[in-house]
C-alpha cells in the first residue's frame, strides 16, 4: 500500500502564496523603500552613519498604525546586521508590554545577556539591572559596537515620570557609548509629551510615514497579487491569473471599490488586510480571482453592526427598547428596569396589546440587551445595586431602532406606531 | 494569517463551529475561555500549560508550570514554548503522513481565546484587551493564527490606543425556521414533535430567540403536550391535533411567563402530588400553580431575617417607632387627607423616584432592632398556639449570635447587599435585594402581616 500524496491543485497553491505575501510584512514593504527619497534610506542611512561615525543619536518613527513603521524599521535592520554583522546588537521593548521601568529595564538586561551569552538572573533588583546597562553601555562603546534601542508604543513610554527614557539618553550623553535610540509610535505628537529634561537630551529627528500615492497603491496591488512566472506553477496557469488580475484592476468598478474602502482605511495595513479577505474568497474549483470576491470583502468590512444586533433581538426585547426611548422622549433622562416595566405595562393598557409578559420574563430579555450593549449601565460603581435598580442608556439613536424595526420580519405594527409618535 | 474576530449573539454554535473545524482539519489549537480564566494570570498560565503539555494534577498540588503574571513575561514564554512546538510541528510533517500516525496537519499554532467580552469586566481590562488584539504584531511569528470569540459585536471594543482590527466574522441568531429545523433533529417521533412545534413555536419565538432558553421551556412542555397520548409513537391526524391543542393551549401562556428554574427536590415530590389532584379539579388558565410557596428552604430566624431587612429599606428610618412599639402592636391607621391635584403629582413623582432609587440602606442596629420587635411578636402569638412546634430558638440571647451567622448567609446569598459606609460614622451599611413579591411570599409561609408594616405614601 503506498503512501498517497495528494496533489496539490495549481489554485491551492497560488492562493496559499498569495496568503502567506500578504502576511509577510518584508515583502510588501520592500518594494515600497525601492526610491532613494523613501523612509527606508533616510532610517538607513541615519543608522550606518551612526555605527561607521561611532556617535549617538535618536529618532523617531511616526506615522498611523499599519503603515510600515516597524516593518520598514526591520527592513533596515536585518540589512545593516548583514553589512555590519559584529557591529550592531538590537534591543527591542514594547511600551505595552514594559512601560513599567523595573520590567523595562529587566527585559533590556535579558535581551543584553542573551546577545551576549551572559547568565541572567531573575532576582536581580532594579539598581543592579540599570548599572548593569550603564556597563554594557560602556564596554560596548569601547569595543565599538553600536547598541540600537527600538522602542515600540513611545507613548507609553512618555507616561509618568519617564525615568527609563531619561536613564538611556543620558547614558548616550557619556562619551564612551555608542547607542541609538529609535522611537516608534502612532501618535504624530508624541514629542511634545516628552518631559523638558528628556526632550533636551533627544535629537529632533522625525520621520513621518504616510500612506502613500494612487499610482504607487495601484502599482503595489498588482505587483503583490501576480503570480510568479518562474514558480513551481505551470506557466499557462500563471499567465492566465496574472491576465485576469489585470483585467479586474483596470475595471472602473474595481477602482471605485478600493477607493471607497481606501477612503476609510488609508494605510498600508489597512489595504493589505483587505486584500487577504478577498484572496481568501478565492474560489478554488474557477481557479481565479473574480471583483465579486473583492465585493464580499469589501461588504464584510462595512457591516452595520447596530442594525444586526436589532435584527438578532426578540419582539419582547423590541418592545423594551421602544419603552425607553419613549421615555427619553418624556425627557426622563434615567430610567431602570422599573421604570421601563411601567412604561410597558401602560402601553399595554392603552392598546391591549398580546405581548404582555411576566416581570421574571421581562428581566431576562433586559438582562440580553445589556449583555447585546444594545444597553448600558450608566456608571459602572454601582456593583451594590440590584440590576433592576441601576439606571441605564440606550446606546443606538432613535433613527437606528427605527431603521432596525422596519428591516425587523414580522415587526408588530404597534412598534412602529409608538416610534412614529 | 491576520488574527479573526467570530461574534454573534448567544448560543448561536459560535464556539462549537470553531472546535468541529479545527478537529475536522487536524489542526493543533489552543482553546482557553475567559469565564473560566478569569484573571491575566490565570489567563496566561493556562496558555502556558496547555502549550508545554502540563496537566495540573495533585503531584505539584495543581500548580501550573510557570508562574506568569505579567504580560512582558509571557510574551517571553510564549514564544519560547510556540517555538518548540513550531519545530515539533515542522519534523513531523516531513516524516510520516499524518493521518497514520495521529499527529496534527500543518504547520500552524492557533490560539483560540473564547468569550472576549469578559475581559472588558476585568480590572486590568485596559491593558489587557490592547494587548491581547495586538498579541499577533508583537509576537511577528507568521505561524501562529490568533481567533477571538465574542458575544458583543466588535464596535464594543473599540479602546483608546488603537489596535489592528482582527477580520470579522459574523454567527447571525437562527430565524425561526432555522429554529424548527434545529430542534426536529434527533426526534423520535418526528411527526408529533413537527405538530408540537407548530403550536408552540411561533408565540414562544416572540420572547426569545435563543436556543438553550427555548429548549428549556420546550422539553417540559412536550411533556406536557403528549401527555393524553397513551401511545407515543404514533403520527397525529387533524382531529388528535386538534385535541392535543387544545389540552395544550392552557398552559402555553403559563409557560410563556416563566424562566428557567433549578427546583429543590422535596418540591418536585409535592408537585407531583399535586398535579393528580389538579388534574381532577378545574383551574382556571393561566394561574401559576406555586403562587403561594418560596421553592426553596430557609430556616425561620433566616425567614424573619429577610423580612426585617425588607421593611428596613423600604420604610423610612423615622416611621420605625410608631410603627413597631414595645408591645410589637403596629398601629396602621393614616390620617386620610382629601387627595389634591398638587398631593396626586407629588405622589406619582415621589413614586417615579421610588422607582429609581430603590431600595435604601439601613445600618445594623437598625436591623437587629426590627427584628427583636417582630420575633417577640411572634413568640407571643406562637406560645398562644401550641407550645412544643418550636422552630424559633427560645430566648432571646440564644438569637442574637445566630443571628449575625444569618445575616453572612443572607449576605452571601446576595439577599442582602452591603452597600457603601455611612459618611459620618463609617459603619457598613446593608440593603436589601430581593423582590416585593418574595418577601409576600416569606411573610404568608411565616404567616406574617407584612402589609400592615409596609410603607405606602
Amino acid at each position: 500500500m503506498g503512501r498517497e500524496k495528494e496533489k496539490e491543485k495549481p489554485s491551492e497553491k497560488a492562493l496559499n502564496l498569495l496568503r502567506s505575501r500578504l502576511s509577510d510584512p518584508n515583502f510588501i514593504f520592500r518594494p515600497l523603500s525601492d526610491s532613494p527619497d523613501s523612509n527606508y534610506s533616510k532610517l538607513k542611512f541615519i543608522i550606518s552613519t551612526s555605527v561607521t561615525e561611532a556617535c549617538n543619536n535618536s529618532i523617531l518613527l511616526l506615522g498611523p498604525r499599519g503603515s510600515g513603521k516597524v516593518a520598514v524599521l526591520e527592513l533596515v535592520l536585518s540589512d545593516l546586521l548583514q553589512q555590519y554583522p559584529e557591529a550592531i546588537s538590537v534591543i527591542r521593548l514594547n511600551g505595552l508590554l514594559h512601560s513599567d521601568d523595573n520590567c523595562a529595564l529587566k527585559e533590556i538586561a535579558r535581551q543584553l545577556c542573551m546577545e551576549h551569552q551572559l547568565l541572567f538572573s531573575k532576582v536581580a533588583s532594579f539598581d543592579d539591572n540599570s548599572q548593569f546597562m550603564i556597563a554594557m553601555l560602556r564596554e560596548c562603546g569601547l569595543a565599538h559596537k553600536t547598541i540600537i534601542f527600538v522602542l515600540d508604543e513611545f507613548d507609553f513610554f512618555a507616561q509618568g515620570k519617564q525615568r527609563l527614557l531619561y536613564s538611556l539618553l543620558d547614558a548616550m550623553q557619556s562619551v564612551n557609548s555608542q547607542a541609538v535610540v529609535i522611537g516608534v509610535s502612532c501618535r504624530l505628537d508624541v514629542d511634545q509629551l516628552l518631559e523638558k529634561r528628556v526632550r533636551s537630551r533627544f535629537s529632533h529627528r522625525k520621520l513621518l510615514f504616510l500612506s502613500p500615492s494612487k499610482e504607487d497603491t495601484e502599482r503595489f496591488m498588482e505587483h503583490i497579487l501576480s503570480l510568479p512566472m518562474d514558480s513551481s506553477l505551470p506557466h499557462n496557469y500563471a499567465a492566465e491569473f496574472n491576465g485576469r488580475l489585470k483585467k479586474i484592476l483596470s475595471d472602473e468598478r474595481f477602482k471605485e471599490l478600493i477607493d471607497t474602502y481606501l477612503s476609510f482605511n488609508f494605510t498600508i495595513g489597512h489595504l493589505v488586510r483587505f486584500l487577504f479577505q478577498a484572496v481568501s474568497y478565492m474560489d478554488l474549483n474557477a481557479g481565479f480571482l473574480s471583483l465579486g470576491n473583492f465585493k464580499t470583502a469589501l461588504s464584510s468590512n462595512q457591516r452595520q453592526l447596530k442594525l444586526e444586533s436589532i435584527r438578532d433581538c426578540s419582539v419582547l426585547e423590541l418592545y423594551m427598547m421602544v419603552c425607553m426611548k419613549r421615555l427619553e422622549v418624556k425627557e426622563q433622562t434615567s430610567y431602570n428596569f422599573y421604570s421601563v416595566m411601567t412604561e410597558y405595562k401602560s402601553i399595554h393598557d392603552s392598546f391591549q396589546t398580546s405581548d404582555y409578559y411576566a416581570a421574571n420574563v421581562c428581566l431576562r430579555a433586559f438582562e440580553h440587551l445589556l449583555q447585546c450593549q444594545l444597553i448600558s449601565f450608566i456608571d459602572n460603581k454601582g456593583h451594590n445595586q440590584s440590576v433592576e435598580f441601576r439606571p441605564v442608556k440606550l446606546l443606538i439613536s432613535s433613527a437606528e431602532l427605527h431603521q432596525g424595526l422596519k428591516s425587523y420580519q414580522q415587526c408588530p405594527a404597534i412598534l412602529l406606531k409608538l416610534m412614529d409618535r | 494569517m491576520f488574527p479573526i474576530l467570530v461574534y454573534g449573539g448567544p448560543s448561536t454554535g459560535k464556539t462549537s463551529v470553531t472546535l468541529q473545524v479545527f478537529r475536522h482539519l487536524n489542526r493543533p489549537f489552543i482553546y482557553s475561555s475567559c469565564i473560566t480564566c478569569y484573571s491575566p494570570r490565570i489567563l496566561f498560565e493556562s496558555i502556558l500549560n496547555q502549550l508545554l503539555f502540563h496537566r495540573k494534577d495533585s503531584g505539584h498540588s495543581y500548580s501550573s508550570l510557570k508562574r506568569c503574571e505579567r504580560p512582558s513575561d509571557f510574551v517571553n514564554y510564549l514564544r519560547e514554548a510556540l517555538e518548540n512546538v513550531i519545530t515539533n510541528l515542522k519534523g513531523n510533517s516531513g516524516k510520516v503522513s499524518s493521518k497514520m500516525s495521529g499527529r496534527p496537519d500543518g504547520t500552524m499554532v492557533y490560539l483560540v481565546f473564547d468569550n472576549l467580552e469578559c475581559v472588558r469586566d476585568w480590572d486590568k481590562s485596559s491593558t489587557i484587551l490592547p494587548f491581547l488584539f495586538n498579541l499577533n504584531d508583537i509576537l511577528k511569528m507568521p505561524e501562529v493564527g490568533l481567533i477571538f470569540i465574542s458575544n458583543t459585536s466588535p464596535d464594543t471594543y473599540y479602546l483608546n490606543i488603537g489596535y489592528a482590527e482582527p477580520i470579522p466574522l459574523y454567527f447571525p441568531d437562527y430565524t425561526e425556521d432555522d429554529l424548527r429545523h434545529i430542534f426536529m433533529a434527533n426526534q423520535t417521533n418526528s411527526r408529533l414533535y413537527a405538530s408540537f412545534l407548530d403550536v408552540v413555536l411561533r408565540p414562544f419565538c416572540r420572547v426569545t430567540r435563543q436556543v438553550d432558553e427555548l429548549a428549556a421551556a420546550f422539553s417540559s412542555l412536550f411533556k406536557k403536550y403528549s401527555e393524553p397520548l397513551s401511545d407515543k409513537e404514533v403520527a397525529p391526524n387533524e382531529e388528535m391535533k386538534r385535541r392535543l391543542f387544545s389540552h395544550i393551549r392552557p398552559h402555553i401562556a403559563s409557560a410563556l411567563n416563566e424562566t428557567f428554574q433549578v427546583r429543590s427536590q422535596p418540591l418536585l415530590k409535592a408537585e407531583t402530588n399535586q398535579e393528580t389532584k389538579k388534574t381532577n379539579s378545574s383551574r382556571m388558565p393561566g394561574v401559576r400553580e406555586d403562587f403561594d410557596k418560596i421553592d426553596f428552604h430557609m430556616s425561620t430566624s433566616a425567614k424573619y431575617l429577610l423580612i426585617s431587612a425588607f421593611l428596613a429599606s423600604r420604610n423610612p428610618a423615622t416611621l420605625d417607632a410608631s410603627l413597631f412599639d414595645s408591645t410589637g402592636v403596629s398601629d396602621s391607621h393614616k390620617r386620610k387627607r382629601k387627595a389634591s391635584e398638587k398631593s396626586m403629582d407629588q405622589k406619582e413623582m415621589a413614586e417615579q423616584e421610588l422607582l429609581m432609587k430603590g431600595p435604601g440602606t439601613f445600618p445594623l442596629e437598625r436591623l437587629l432592632a426590627i427584628f427583636q420587635c417582630i420575633t417577640s411578636l411572634a413568640e407571643d402569638s406562637l406560645d398562644e398556639e401550641e407550645s412544643h412546634e418550636l422552630t424559633v430558638e427560645g430566648g432571646s440571647r440564644g438569637l442574637m449570635s445566630d443571628v449575625l451567622l444569618q445575616l453572612s448567609s443572607l449576605c452571601n446569598a446576595n439577599f442582602i447587599i452591603k452597600g457603601g459606609s455611612c459618611p459620618l460614622e463609617g459603619s457598613t451599611r446593608y440593603r436589601t435585594a430581593v423582590s416585593e413579591d418574595l418577601a409576600l411570599k416569606v411573610a404568608r409561609s411565616l404567616k406574617f402581616p407584612l402589609s400592615k408594616y409596609l410603607y405606602r405614601r
